[in-house]
């Protein structure tokens, strides 16, 4: 298996997602970062009022993972984008990652100590 | 000589004691003391996976009847199960072990998960059933099930004791699931925190160290706690052509 080449790096937004990035590395899984622009809200001549970029896409399973680091009482918003993307798009596969699920990543992968650095204050917003 | 003990070598007293829901750090069992506080109830007694792996067991050897079928695992977590399941199947079978790095803090710089050992055995022709003690993200069932189809097999499918779907990555079809658990971390028959609590003959909830146990939606719910046969698995039962 060719190793990804580490200087061949999207500017993520977030450390978390680097963290997420190089996890899927280490096994192996193709990905992508933010390839693709959906349009979840349009108005009535269909000229688009919102899109939603997921981001990472599995090329091997043709799925869509937006990762969110926010507290989950502050996570509507990206339920409101997954959920409209279902509507618009019921064709795409995508796997909405909440901060439980990344820090109990975290947790299996034995990074907890990372936590702080990753998803806490100390993470970039 | 006692063969029913020697089989299962579980301790009668805790064997006698795991009834499901019961707080296993309440058990009178050495083990089970020192992680009172981690320790949440039991998800799955003994008897109840032995019952279990019987009903699987049963399926495997009708479906793979007069096939050359190996059972494959990945160490560690795996070898309760295999030990059990292969002792009920009444086919002939053969077994052989991986063992995979796995992502953490001294791994990350290595670049890429490999095999710290490979088979023994040549699967290439035969038919292999991939066992599995517990499937959640599935990232590293992806990257055995790549590396066993490359061997070129002459099928290869997926049986495992435990599925939590909740925590899904990457889908694959699972052909012989024992029960699909809840969200949360589980110890014992084999599955470990940080290399401990492998020993203990029953699956409980487990909390980390400095985690809160799941509040989210209030306690873990007795009626969450009862084992659950995913509908998937229910075709196992189905009798040949039916």
């Amino acid at each position: 298996m060719a190793l990804p080449d580490p200087n061949d790096r999207p500017k993520f937004a977030h450390p978390s997602e680097a963290e997420f990035a190089q996890l899927l590395d280490y096994y192996g899984i193709g990905w992508q970062y933010e390839p693709t622009n959906f349009v979840i809200v349009e108005d009535a001549e269909g000229k688009p009022l919102e899109l939603f970029s997921p981001d990472f896409y599995l090329t091997d399973f043709n799925l869509y993972i937006e990762l969110t680091t926010a507290r989950q009482k502050l996570i509507a918003y990206k339920r409101r984008k997954v959920r409209l993307l279902h509507e618009k798009h019921p064709e795409v596969n995508i796997k909405l990652l909440t901060r439980d699920d990344f820090v109990k990543l975290l947790d299996k992968y034995g990074l907890d100590s990372d936590e702080q650095s990753l998803v806490g204050k100390d993470a970039l917003e | 000589m006692d063969l029913t003990v020697m089989s299962n070598p579980s301790s009668e007293k805790t064997r006698l004691n795991d009834g499901p829901g019961q707080p296993a750090g309440a058990l009178p069992n050495p083990i089970c003391e020192a992680w009172r506080d981690q320790l949440g109830e039991i998800l799955l007694t003994s008897a109840q996976i032995d019952g279990r792996v019987s009903v699987l067991a049963e399926a495997i050897s009708r479906d793979y009847a007069g096939q050359s079928l190996v059972l494959v695992g990945v160490l560690r977590g795996i070898f309760f199960f295999m030990a059990d399941l292969l002792r009920a199947i009444t086919i002939p079978a053969s077994v052989d072990f991986v063992a995979i790095s796995r992502y953490g803090p001294s791994e990350r710089t290595h670049g890429a998960v490999r095999f710290t050992k490979d088979l023994d055995l040549t699967i290439e022709g035969r038919h292999v059933l991939f066992i599995e003690d517990i499937v959640d993200t599935g990232l590293t069932l992806a990257y055995i099930l790549r590396n066993l189809r490359a061997r070129n097999p002459a099928s290869l499918s997926i049986c495992t004791l435990l599925d939590r779907p909740k925590r899904r990555l990457v889908n694959f079809e699972l052909a012989y699931i024992g029960f699909e658990i809840p969200d949360c971390w589980v110890v014992g028959y084999g599955l470990d925190y940080r290399e401990d609590l492998r020993q203990l003959p029953f699956i409980a909830a487990f909390t980390p160290p400095g985690r809160r146990p799941p509040t989210s939606n209030g306690p873990l719910a007795p009626q969450v706690l009862v084992p659950t046969i995913h509908p998937r698995s229910i075709r196992i039962t189905e009798q040949p052509g039916s």
